[in-house]
């Protein structure tokens, strides 16, 4: 009986670091939203590749994300990826706007949201520490033409019931919960086969 | 039958760990203080978080990078951390080689030097400015981080075989006694504490953090 709590310890373990592996160093974060009829393999987005064009040179639209001071302590590198992350939810929601109604798209982009919410509260809460100067520079860099195109695409698909709080499982990002829950119960509008 | 089993296995396993660590300790010491010129330990991992910040958006940095990473006329386009961000992956490529025991040619050596060079240039221009501009957090990291890297390429460059030309040890030496006066300055304005540094910093400076008093605090106002 022993042996058996122990043996039932170790794989218990095992089991918790592969997810934790997976989850924090690997970032799969997309494994675990919610399954089930209306959520499919984030892994076969077709959308994925369909926007990888929209990602070549991202620093050459000027509707992106652009710093508009030179005083800031912003990294490039989190600049870059507000370019990158911005240059692609905009192909996943704005360019192509059906495409949230197919199952794996509809998974990979609900775990792409919430990496980009992720990214603008991770900004935002760095900013935080060197006073309003520096969160007003943040804020306005996540206010592009494109990132308000964005915002525009996620009020209409939650008000049509093509996202829905149910797909975002237990990791609802802040920004989305006022929509979500405002249009709670709307069935979706999108294209029957 | 498996207690026994688990014992012996045990006892071998603490066996293996006390021999293992008494023979390969100085390798593993030698490979922990070349790992401060790899990444961000070269801050102390315990320093106050109000008082060590993020050395590549350190406004300081913005001021001297690009008069140590040359990049042609794209410095006017590229962010100054991204031109830190060149600084330290090359530093990082050249440590990784040496602790992966590359053999050692000329090339590596020059590599070597010229990385303790440009850390010393930044750090260098990092002293010149203002003494309160270094309260910053950000500046502060950038200054220690500068003055740690620069301390852990010369050791290299100086333990280096063949060993480098009269000239360019003399260029280190010339830099480390600029530096370590700095330091010294630093330390008794309250700048720097032995705190912000991590514990594989060069003896040099440790032995600057630990013999000089502060005799003011110019950050307090």
């Amino acid at each position: 009986m022993d042996f058996l709590k122990r043996a039932a310890f170790v794989v218990g373990g095992i089991f918790l670091g592969i997810n934790l592996i997976n989850y924090f160093v690997l970032g799969h974060t997309g494994d675990y939203l919610p399954g089930g009829e209306r959520m499919g393999e984030w892994k076969q987005a077709n959308i994925r590749e369909a926007c990888y064009p929209a990602l070549e040179s991202p620093e050459r639209d000027p509707l992106l994300p652009q710093l508009t001071t030179t005083q800031h302590r912003i990294d490039w590198q989190d600049l870059t990826r507000a370019k990158e992350m911005t240059a692609a939810l905009n192909c996943y929601l704005v360019t192509h706007p059906n495409a949230v109604c197919e199952r794996n798209n509809r998974a990979y982009i609900v775990d792409y949201i919430n990496r980009y919410f992720a990214k603008v509260d991770e900004m935002m809460s760095t900013a935080k520490r060197y006073g309003e100067g520096e969160v007003s520079t943040v804020r306005n860099l996540w206010d592009s033409p494109r990132n308000r195109a964005i915002t525009a695409a996620l009020i209409q698909n939650t008000s049509n019931g093509r996202l829905i709080k149910a797909d975002f499982g237990w990791s609802v990002p802040m920004a989305m919960k006022p929509m979500l829950d405002r249009y709670k119960g709307t069935t979706d509008n999108c294209p029957r086969a | 039958m498996v207690r026994q089993f688990l014992t012996l296995l045990l006892a071998f396993a603490g066996g293996f760990l006390a021999v293992g660590a008494w023979i390969w300790a100085p390798k593993i010491s030698n490979a922990m203080s070349g790992l401060v010129s790899v990444g961000p330990p070269s801050v102390s991992w315990f320093a106050d978080a109000n008082r060590i910040g993020r050395p590549e958006v350190a406004p300081v940095i913005k001021n001297c990078i690009f008069r140590v990473v040359d990049v042609g006329p794209d410095a006017a386009k590229m962010q100054p951390s991204a031109g830190y961000f060149i600084l330290k992956a090359g530093s990082m490529q050249t440590s990784i080689s040496s602790l992966a025991g590359k053999p050692e040619d000329l090339r590596s050596d020059y590599r070597t030097v010229s990385l303790a060079i440009k850390w010393a240039e930044l750090a260098d221009c990092i002293y010149a400015q203002d003494d309160r501009e270094l309260c910053d957090p950000d500046n502060r990291a950038a200054m220690v981080e500068a003055t740690t890297k620069f301390f852990a390429f010369a050791q290299q460059a100086e333990a280096s075989k063949p060993p480098i030309s009269a000239g360019e040890a003399q260029a280190i030496e010339n830099s480390k006694g600029k530096l370590l006066g700095a330091l010294k300055n630093h330390r008794r304005y309250g700048t720097l504490v032995a705190a912000d540094f991590s514990s594989f910093a060069s003896p040099e400076i440790s032995r600057v953090l630990r013999e000089e008093k502060q005799t003011r605090d110019i950050c307090k106002r």
